[in-house]
């Protein structure tokens, strides 16, 4: 009793293993954050002079710009203030710190000031970094929804990679062959659909691996996919000249000052993805529907005690995730693209599925989630557009590394649903 | 005969697996047969023969790319010269060549799938095998040839073994799941290569591409023919014997029985006093070494040159025959010889048909499903169910 009433650093203070653990942890934690700290006033020394210029676009692309003029050393000053105090902080504190949310506060920061110094006086708009953080976002988030509702009803569903790269070679094709933009999406989704539902019956009626069925979809997308574009589609370019979605301006929203070109100006793929969050969010925590899918993960027995049907419900729920998966996947090629081409979804899959981990197997978490990996594409769109003096290679590999310390747990240790991948028996 | 029959199971539903995919390989094949296509509404008849046709040329094609031309046999056997012999066995001997990477990341893939580990990063750590064997024969260009090739074979090695310790240090301490992990560092890996590939000190200096300095001219695996025209290195016999050497682990050492304890049942190993979270980081090293050692074979006794592409998909083709070959060694070593003979022979029926080799990789995922779902075997060839026995684990549908 009086352990639990006590100061979470009276019981950091040696009480336990763990809790001598967690203190040993929070002082590295604090010793590591302190030293950036003063690492970031040593490059505020070097950038004194360097001015950085962040422009937005007030009304639309090419109008009218809001710039902010910054010195970089001043930029880091403030990094550097402002993680010297968290560092210190947490050493003082220990394991009671809230260190998550003072990271989110100085990350940001972190970031401002490297691609300042990166941007070595460029001037960068940050109107499209933004709005294609959301573009860039969007495959990922619909990955990491489709996934989420495959693992929130028990089943694993390691394949979103391959159903992006199917849908985006079927939506080019069944674009291009009608002309009309919308029939893209939609086959893209009905064969998504048909991916999900091959999947699930080898996993339930076949007792395939989970593993190993997604591992065929993604390696016999991929083959298909390679096979369909150089037997077919390099030849025929007809085939693979699909009309492109447009970005939509809404109405009154997009004539709001410097928000409106970067949240309401988007292509319809984004506002599709923020709707499916909301829908998603309601859809699993808040109807029956949800209620009996989370069972079906977390405790299947129980569930078909109580005559849910668990089989028909992962059954439904990977066709589901079919269609958003081969949905999200006609964006690749239909958007920025313009034209499918081999192995286009290049790891977003996966990387939706480090999102749905990362956002705690939670639409909206996921959702932020994708939005940090979506940054992390537009920097580096950003930085390669302005020809800045950073190996290309480096900047690829960022977001595969994110992802790799995201599912580590560093971010947090997060707890999946209990049964996901594990087959169940119906009685 | 009854005894003839236990014998053959293992080998049943892989073959059965093998002529349900090349069925529905044709079926996509005539599906995507633009020109024949076209004329489907006036001659069906026509058109599907003709495309049939090409199907069964392509398939052909691929045969005696893989194994050689009878007719050019015939004229070797007939008292021929060693230029003859070299033509006819050639295309064999490009097989094994084509098998060997296969042998090595397949055996990897046996160690990691058995350990309930699913390493899927075979590419990155054959690639970086590759790289690293590349720097150190570079770096000790000039010194006696053996000492080269032995060193950058361990170069190589670690490379693999570090790139697998990786995932399987984050899998034992933090539970990142390896199938991720691994498919990230897949594309580091792929990134550290084109970076070290510009470095001055790599990079082949009068070429744009991402290829490095010719290592053939001072570094090469000792050839086992010594028939002109032929590449057939002893970095064959050596992943031979990594599959002998590898069975011993499994099977014949605590070790073994630990890893595989711990891939059919983690917890039981656990309360049986094995150290989980060892195991794994174990299978992970073992796997990273057997990619790494192929990839340091790929480029000092193959190409003789570091470049992008040196990985070719190995990774991914060794799932398929590592569960094909039921992940045993030898059954592995055989389902790699299949595979080297169909990447091989799909050379020859990509010249000859113009049908893109990918379309192997996709055969390759509709045998990996048919061998994974034996019960789906059974029920297309009407089959009926054997008596119940101890399977590997993963074929069955065990929780990883």
């Amino acid at each position: 009793m009086t352990a639990a009433v006590a100061p979470a650093d009276t019981i950091a203070a040696g009480a336990s293993a763990a809790g001598r653990r967690a203190l040993r942890l929070a002082r590295a934690r604090g010793i590591v954050i302190a030293a950036l700290g003063v690492a970031a006033f040593g490059f505020a020394n070097a950038t004194m002079q360097e001015q950085a210029t962040f422009s937005f676009w007030i009304d639309q692309q090419g109008g009218q710009a809001l710039t902010i003029p910054i010195t970089v050393g001043a930029l880091w000053i403030v990094t550097g203030v402002l993680t010297g105090i968290f560092g210190l902080y947490q050493l003082w504190r220990g394991a009671s710190v809230r260190w998550r949310l003072w990271l989110a506060l100085v990350l940001p920061l972190w970031i401002a000031a490297t691609i300042g110094t990166l941007l070595s006086g460029k001037p960068a708009t940050l109107t499209n970094l933004f709005a294609g953080s959301l573009e860039y976002a969007f495959p990922i988030s619909m990955g990491a929804f489709a996934a989420m509702i495959c693992e929130r009803s028990g089943m694993f569903d390691i394949a979103v990679e391959g159903k992006l790269l199917l849908g985006a070679c079927v939506a080019s094709i069944a674009a291009s062959v009608t002309g009309i933009v919308i029939v893209g999406p939609i086959v893209a989704a009905i064969v998504g659909m048909g991916v999900g539902l091959l999947m699930a019956w080898l996993a339930i009626r076949y007792r395939v691996d989970q593993i190993i069925s997604g591992t065929v979809v993604n390696f016999g997308a991929l083959g298909l996919t390679n096979f369909i574009y150089l037997r077919i589609l390099q030849l025929n370019t007809d085939l693979n000249t699909p009309p492109t979605v447009e970005a939509i301006q809404i109405p009154v929203l997009s004539h709001v000052p410097v928000i409106g070109p970067i949240l309401f100006a988007e292509t319809p793929y984004v506002y599709i993805a923020i709707v499916t969050m909301f829908v998603l969010t309601y859809m699993l925590f808040r109807t029956r529907w949800g209620l009996r899918l989370r069972a079906a993960g977390e405790f299947p027995q129980a569930a078909g005690t109580v005559g849910i049907d668990v089989i028909k419900i992962r059954y439904r729920a990977m066709i589901i995730a079919g269609a958003l998966a081969g949905f999200a996947g006609s964006y690749l090629s239909l958007s920025s693209a313009g034209s499918f081409q081999m192995n286009m979804s290049a790891g977003k899959g996966f990387i939706g599925l480090a999102a749905m981990i990362f956002g705690g197997w939670n639409p909206i978490g996921a959702f932020g989630a994708a939005l940090v990996f979506g940054f992390s594409d537009a920097t580096q769109a950003l930085l390669s557009i302005l020809g800045v003096d950073v190996p290309p290679q480096l900047l690829t590999s960022v977001p595969y590394l994110v992802t790799i310390v995201v599912v580590a747990g560093v971010v947090g240790r997060v707890r999946g649903p209990a049964m996901a991948g594990q087959p169940y028996e119906q009685a | 005969m009854n005894a003839l029959r236990t014998r053959l199971r293992p080998i049943v539903i892989p073959t059965l697996a093998i002529v349900a995919a090349f069925v529905v390989g044709s079926i996509f094949l005539v599906l995507t047969d633009i020109d024949h296509m076209k004329s489907l509404a006036s001659d069906p008849v026509g058109a599907i023969a003709g495309s049939l046709g090409a199907v069964g040329h392509a398939y052909m094609a691929l045969i005696i790319g893989a194994f050689g031309d009878p007719a050019k046999f015939a004229i070797a056997l007939n008292g021929g010269t060693d230029k003859q012999w070299a033509t006819a066995i050639r295309p064999l001997t490009e097989t094994l060549i084509a098998a060997t990477p296969l042998i090595f990341t397949g055996l990897a893939v046996a160690v990691s799938f058995r350990s309930g580990v699913f390493n899927i990063g075979m590419d990155g750590q054959f690639i970086l095998g590759a790289l690293f064997a590349t720097i150190a024969a570079i770096a000790l260009k000039g010194a006696p040839m053996p000492i080269i090739l032995l060193v950058a074979l361990v170069a190589g090695m670690l490379a693999g073994g570090v790139w697998g310790f990786i995932p399987g240090f984050l899998k034992a301490r933090t539970g990142a799941h390896e199938v991720i992990t691994t498919i990230m560092l897949n594309y580091v890996a792929s990134q550290v290569v084109l970076f070290s590939l510009r470095l001055e000190f790599l990079r082949q200096s009068n070429s744009t591409q991402p290829i490095s300095k010719v290592i053939k001219d001072f570094v090469q695996v000792p050839m086992m023919l010594p028939l002109p025209g032929l590449r057939l290195h002893w970095g064959f016999v050596v992943a031979l014997l990594a599959a002998v050497v590898v069975s011993w682990l499994l099977f014949r050492t605590t070790r073994g029985f630990e890893l595989r304890s711990a891939g059919l049942n983690l917890t039981a190993a656990r309360y049986a006093g094995m150290s989980a979270g060892g195991s794994i980081i174990l299978a992970m090293v073992v796997s990273g070494f057997l990619a790494g050692l192929g990839g340091a074979f790929q480029v000092l006794g193959t190409v003789g040159q570091m470049s992008n592409d040196v990985n070719a998909g190995f990774g991914w083709n060794a799932i398929a025959l590592g569960l094909l070959g039921g992940l045993r060694p030898a059954g592995v070593v055989a389902a790699a010889l299949l595979f080297g003979a169909l990447r091989n022979g799909g050379g020859l029926m990509q010249v000859e048909t113009s049908i893109p080799l990918d379309l192997l990789v996709f055969l390759q995922a509709l045998v990996i499903m048919f061998v994974a779902a034996p019960g789906l075997v059974r029920t297309i060839y009407r089959l009926r169910q054997p008596a119940p026995e101890g399977g590997a684990p993963v074929e069955e549908g065990a929780a990883a």
